[in-house]
């Protein structure tokens, strides 16, 4: 626990002195713009709800991907993991508290998108099912806190991250369904879609907005949760089987 | 002449980059099917609207702001030449600053002509959106065009961040967000307030997104859409080199060249 409180403390120190780190929460105000304006010029305002919700659930994705997944490479190309290794601490609650600091960080940005649609559209959000939608809002934090633990590991593997975090970006927020329900894709998707945790938090979210009571609520948790829980233990095996691999390779750093 | 000599010294050093990032497959596989699904993304959300027309209308936008995306990656590419040291080389030399740095980031001229043109010829017609064989060959030249200037307008930021060098992926973001809120790709431009639309009518990739419209929808009237693109590329042009001036009279006053950030 202690490992894993510094973990965050370290990482809050590292966040106040790199504003890029954050770089989608500075999107967020134009993308909310961009979606609520689709909507009002197609006379949509029953559809507020989706564009006030995606920019959040975009952000989430994009931080979690570009700044959690550098996490690991980060220390190795300052030549610190060496000394991480070393240290009888472990690197998975070190790794986990840094996690959760960033994902923590960029939940902000469905504050941001909620103002943007307030002040500038005129539009208020109102949350008819306030429960549904904290739970799952929280349900959907740690499965991308999960998940990021496992683009932390798969990064230091990869020639270069960057053409993955470039790449892993658009095709998630069509297979998440953050704008547009997964309903509405292909039925051969859904097998894909299935597995993509963030179909179904943004589905939760979505119905969490509605007024009409959400269906079968305690199994669409359940399985986010669960796909939480498959991201968390694949992370942490990934991260150790990596760990083991820059050992035995020799190449805990670059030189 | 000289001008010349230089920017084709940039180019190959921006060629010799994209080959050291992408190999054929990461670009194909990670890159341009990073960009078709971004193009789908919108195009879908007129599938929620449940309008064919609105569909139409958000690929060509978003496909036409592929480019915009791309050619923004200049920000970027500037600060890794600051990076290298090269900058009190540059600066001593007698070559024009604005020669290296069009050079040096050309690459995405090509590779965001690629893939817009993918979009918009393979994916458009899954959607609605079909060429005849003149209409998808005027296609790829207007698509050159607005990659082109639009790459002029993307020098300005790309000047600006050499001396904020952490800054350059936030400015490039919000700048391509903005272009896309703004500039007619989502919405047309008179759904905004009118100063909005003088202000969009200053970037080359408005003119440009309206020439691949006027083909979308039948027509061939391109010439004085890519004739107000090049224009107001020109002036970005002339921006860009009294930028890039003043970074180096600066820095040669107060010692900033080589440690700028």
């Amino acid at each position: 626990m202690r490992t894993l409180l510094i973990g965050c403390w370290y990482q809050l120190l590292v966040l106040r002195r790199s504003p890029a780190d954050l770089m989608a929460l500075f999107v967020v105000p134009v993308n909310t713009t961009v979606f609520l304006a689709i909507m009002q010029h197609a006379d949509r305002p029953d559809l507020a709800g989706h564009a006030v919700l995606a920019p959040g659930l975009m952000a989430l994705w994009a931080i979690s991907l570009v700044t959690c997944g550098e996490l690991i490479d980060a220390e190795r190309w300052g030549g610190t993991l060496e000394a991480l290794v070393a240290v009888p601490a472990r690197m998975l609650p070190l790794l986990t508290g840094r996690i959760v600091v960033v994902v923590t960080a960029s939940l902000f940005a469905f504050v941001e998108s909620y103002f943007v649609a307030l002040v500038f559209f005129d539009v208020s959000i109102s949350v008819p099912h306030l429960g549904v939608f904290v739970v799952s809002m929280l349900a959907t934090g740690l499965a991308m806190a999960c998940w990021a633990g496992v683009m932390a590991s798969v990064f230091v593997l990869a020639r270069s991250a960057r053409i993955f975090q470039n790449a892993l970006g658009f095709p998630f927020f069509v297979l998440g369904g953050v704008i547009v329900p997964v309903s509405y894709l292909p039925d051969w998707l859904r097998p894909l879609t299935n597995v993509v945790f963030l179909s179904w938090s943004s589905d939760l979210l979505r119905d969490a907005l509605n007024p009409a009571p959400v269906q079968d609520f305690g199994f669409r948790l359940l399985v986010l949760l669960l796909l939480a829980l498959a991201g968390g233990g694949l992370g942490a095996y990934l991260l150790s089987a990596v760990l083991r691999r820059v050992r035995s390779l020799g190449t805990l750093t670059y030189a | 002449m000289h001008f010349i000599r230089v920017f084709q010294a940039g180019t190959l050093n921006a060629f010799a980059d994209f080959a050291a990032t992408y190999t054929v497959r990461t670009w194909t596989f990670a890159w341009l099917g990073r960009i078709i699904a971004q193009v789908v993304f919108f195009t879908l959300i007129g599938t929620l609207l449940g309008s064919p027309e609105q569909q139409r209308f958000l690929l060509v936008g978003a496909a036409v702001m592929a480019i915009v995306g791309e050619v923004l990656f200049a920000c970027a590419s500037s600060t890794w030449e600051r990076r290298a040291g090269t900058l009190p080389l540059l600066v001593a030399s007698p070559g024009s600053l604005l020669a290296v740095f069009a050079g040096r980031s050309i690459q995405w001229v090509p590779s965001s002509l690629a893939t817009s043109s993918v979009c918009l010829l393979c994916v458009g017609p899954l959607f609605g959106v079909t060429w005849s064989v003149p209409s998808a060959l005027l296609l790829v030249v207007v698509l050159f065009v607005t990659a082109a200037t639009t790459y002029c307008f993307a020098l300005v930021p790309g000047a600006a961040v050499l001396n904020a060098m952490d800054l350059r992926n936030i400015v490039a973001n919000v700048i391509g967000a903005l272009i896309t809120a703004f500039c007619g790709a989502v919405v047309p431009v008179s759904f905004w307030p009118s100063w909005i639309g003088w202000a969009v009518n200053a970037l080359p990739v408005t003119h440009g997104l309206r020439a691949v419209r006027e083909l979308a929808s039948g027509g061939f009237d391109v010439l004085p859409h890519l004739g107000y693109a090049v224009l107001t590329a020109a002036i970005w042009l002339v921006v860009a080199g009294w930028l890039l001036r003043r970074l180096a009279e600066r820095g040669r006053r107060d010692g900033t060249i080589e440690f700028g950030d």
